[in-house]
């Protein structure tokens, strides 16, 4: 299946000036539920929350000990964003890849076949379609192998799914609406809003992620 | 039973009287200058009674061409006190310590521990103690309420009750390992094979003393005609130097790590000789738990990350430290502390009840063309991305380190484009060129 970006219309954004009420995170099933020894991906298109959705795993992980890594294939990660979301970043390895997909999935294999992390987040999110294209399928079966029977979540961001029949669980993302306070031209940030599906599970009503800037 | 032999009056025959002891025993404790104390317990069915063992040791010193005073006694101090203070050979069987020391002068006590307080033996004096014999016969609950520990501690050295082992040093052990090779190496594998049996020799001698390897030196000498002239001086040595966050005691994980290192980083010319030494540190020791979460394995986690940085360089792999500074995207890669991550304590991961905006950032930022229209930006290309501007706030403008070449100065706008995606873009305002600096995401 061709990869596709999921692009969403300006017109179809829904900018609110008032933010809505937040729904608490501990409404989000699926959050509780990763399941440890098998791969889980989180998809949508830029600016839709994957990488805060991402972030708050590992912040959850890192908080209860665990030690997580991080294969950045683009260099994108951001340790500030990650330490305000509350990641420790002592307990945390980043390996940069410089955007060459091999080394990346070469990074991801090692560190699964090591053992002992408590979350691998192998980030393809900025890869272009013809990168990921790329990638055989059969990484994604010896991947679900060596992640298999170990404590380990293994994340995979990307913008469309890649590991198909792989994963047990795809979270998908879509922005719904940012919201701003102020009025033009003294227009302030506050957040995004964004709508969760969770796909390979029980089905459960799409929820609304507010992340706050 | 404990036997000392003490030269009175002569200097620097420390040496003469090792190997005088060492020819009884293996273990022997220089308890004072010219005075050595060993066991001779093990001594009964090599040679008999005690009386037959102070013969031997009297015959091996005249041997030797020493004169001294031999003292035996059940423990060390009785035995050294008998040899510092009585002449000739004393031998005191059980029991009969405090009779055998009783004539020698209070003084001799403070000799034999100089740690002991010189006020006391002043009190001592006052009391009209003098020997040890008259320090012995006091009452002990008395000695200890007007002496303290002290007091207790000077008159069971006087009645020959204290019983201690020996002190023995600890042999110096040498952590390093040498070969010379008959025929230079320039294959990676039959030197690993050498490099193995040598770590392995010395992974033997750190387990032996309860030590592990926290860094490990490695010196290989290279065939000379095999370099250039001006590569002589030079790179005559290829030296390199592993340091290790958690210190390992097994072979397989060091001589891997050494591999991966030369594997990454080859000598220029064959090898004909090599130097492996390590620094010692105290092991990791860690405590598990059945309920605490999952760490790796620190010997697997060092092969992991040194394969990693292997391939993608080591300023790419490790653990982000965030630097001091207001400067955007300012962190430093540093090594995974190991010990950090055992030791750090592990709590109920606190419930977050809204997601943090997250950023990703282009590195380095991508240089981008933005029409500007009323002061604000309408449209963005640059690589990757291309669209029109339909919400945009800012300027925020942001600047620092005036004073150092890491200065920045900058106008911020977070815009979302027509393509669904929120951005921030950044103007330099020195050389007004756009960049985009990362998405919301």
């Amino acid at each position: 299946m061709a990869n596709t970006t999921c692009f969403v219309r300006a017109a179809q954004l829904k900018e609110l000036h008032e933010p809505k009420e937040l729904l608490s995170l501990s409404k989000l099933r699926f959050l509780k539920g990763l399941a440890r020894g098998a791969i889980t991906e989180i998809t949508g298109p830029r600016s839709s929350g994957r990488t805060s959705l991402a972030l708050y795993i590992l912040a959850q992980a890192t908080q209860a000990g665990e030690v997580c890594a991080v294969v950045d294939l683009n260099n994108n990660f951001h340790p500030e964003s990650a330490a305000l979301a509350g990641v420790r970043l002592e307990q945390l390895i980043w390996v940069r890849c410089g955007g060459n997909a091999e080394h990346a999935i070469r990074a991801a294999d090692l560190l699964l076949h090591a053992g002992g992390f408590g979350v691998v987040l192998l980030d393809l999110s900025e890869a272009t379609p013809r990168v990921l294209n790329r990638l055989p399928i059969s990484y994604w079966y010896r991947f679900r192998q060596a992640v298999e029977h170990t404590p380990t979540v293994f994340l995979v961001c990307a913008t469309s799914s890649q590991c198909k029949s792989s994963s047990t669980k795809r979270i998908e993302l879509k922005v719904k609406a940012f919201h701003w306070t102020g009025a033009a031209p003294f227009l302030l940030l506050r957040g995004i809003e964004s709508e969760a599906n969770l796909h390979k599970a029980r089905a459960i009503q799409p929820q609304i992620l507010s992340l706050v800037a | 039973m404990f036997a000392c032999i003490h030269i009175p009056g002569e200097a620097a025959l420390n040496s003469e009287l090792l190997a005088l002891a060492h020819e009884f025993s293996p273990e022997v404790e220089e308890a004072a200058v010219n005075a050595v104390l060993f066991s001779i317990d093990g001594l009964r069915k090599l040679i008999g009674s005690p009386y037959q063992i102070a013969s031997e040791i009297c015959r091996a010193g005249y041997a030797r061409k020493l004169k001294g005073n031999l003292g035996i006694a059940s423990n060390p101090d009785a035995a050294l006190l008998l040899a510092r203070n009585c002449t000739g050979v004393t031998l005191v069987t059980t029991g009969e310590e405090a009779e055998k020391l009783a004539p020698i002068p209070v003084t001799s006590l403070f000799a034999h521990k100089a740690t002991l307080d010189s006020g006391l033996l002043e009190v001592l004096r006052r009391w009209g103690l003098k020997t040890c014999g008259d320090l012995a016969a006091l009452p002990e609950t008395g000695v200890a309420e007007r002496l303290g520990n002290a007091g207790i501690y000077l008159q069971n050295l006087a009645r020959g009750k204290i019983d201690r082992p020996l002190h023995i040093p600890a042999p110096v052990t040498n952590y390093e390992e040498r070969m010379e090779l008959e025929h230079p190496l320039d294959l990676l594998e039959p030197l690993l094979f050498l490099l193995g049996r040598a770590l392995g020799e010395l992974c033997k001698r750190l387990r032996s003393q309860s030590r592990a390897a926290r860094i490990l030196k490695a010196r290989f000498t290279l065939e000379a005609h095999q370099l250039e002239a001006h590569q002589l001086e030079a790179h005559q040595e290829y030296q390199c130097e592993l340091e290790f966050p958690v210190p390992l005691d097994e072979s397989h994980t060091l001589l891997k790590l050494l591999q991966l290192h030369l594997e990454r980083h080859p000598p220029e010319a064959p090898i004909t000789a090599f130097v492996l030494r390590v620094e010692p540190a105290e092991p990791r020791r860690v405590q598990g738990g059945f309920f605490l979460p999952p760490t790796p394995p620190a010997d697997k986690l060092q092969i992991t990350l040194a394969r990693i940085a292997g391939m993608v360089g080591k300023e790419n792999a490790g653990t982000p430290q965030l630097l001091n500074t207001h400067r955007p995207d300012a962190f430093q890669m540093g090594a995974l502390r190991v010990g950090g991550i055992e030791n750090a304590e592990t709590k109920e991961p606190r419930q977050q009840e809204v997601l943090r905006l997250a950023m990703r950032l282009f590195r380095p930022a991508l240089q981008a063309r933005v029409r500007v229209s009323e002061s604000a930006p309408k449209n963005i290309v640059a690589r990757g991305v291309k669209g029109n501007v339909i919400r945009a706030a800012g300027p925020w403008k942001t600047s620092g380190e005036w004073w150092a070449s890491t200065s920045w100065i900058r106008e911020e706008w977070d815009v979302v484009l027509d393509d669904g995606a929120l951005y921030r873009i950044y103007r330099e305002v020195e050389t007004r060129e756009w960049y985009l600096h990362g998405i919301y995401d």
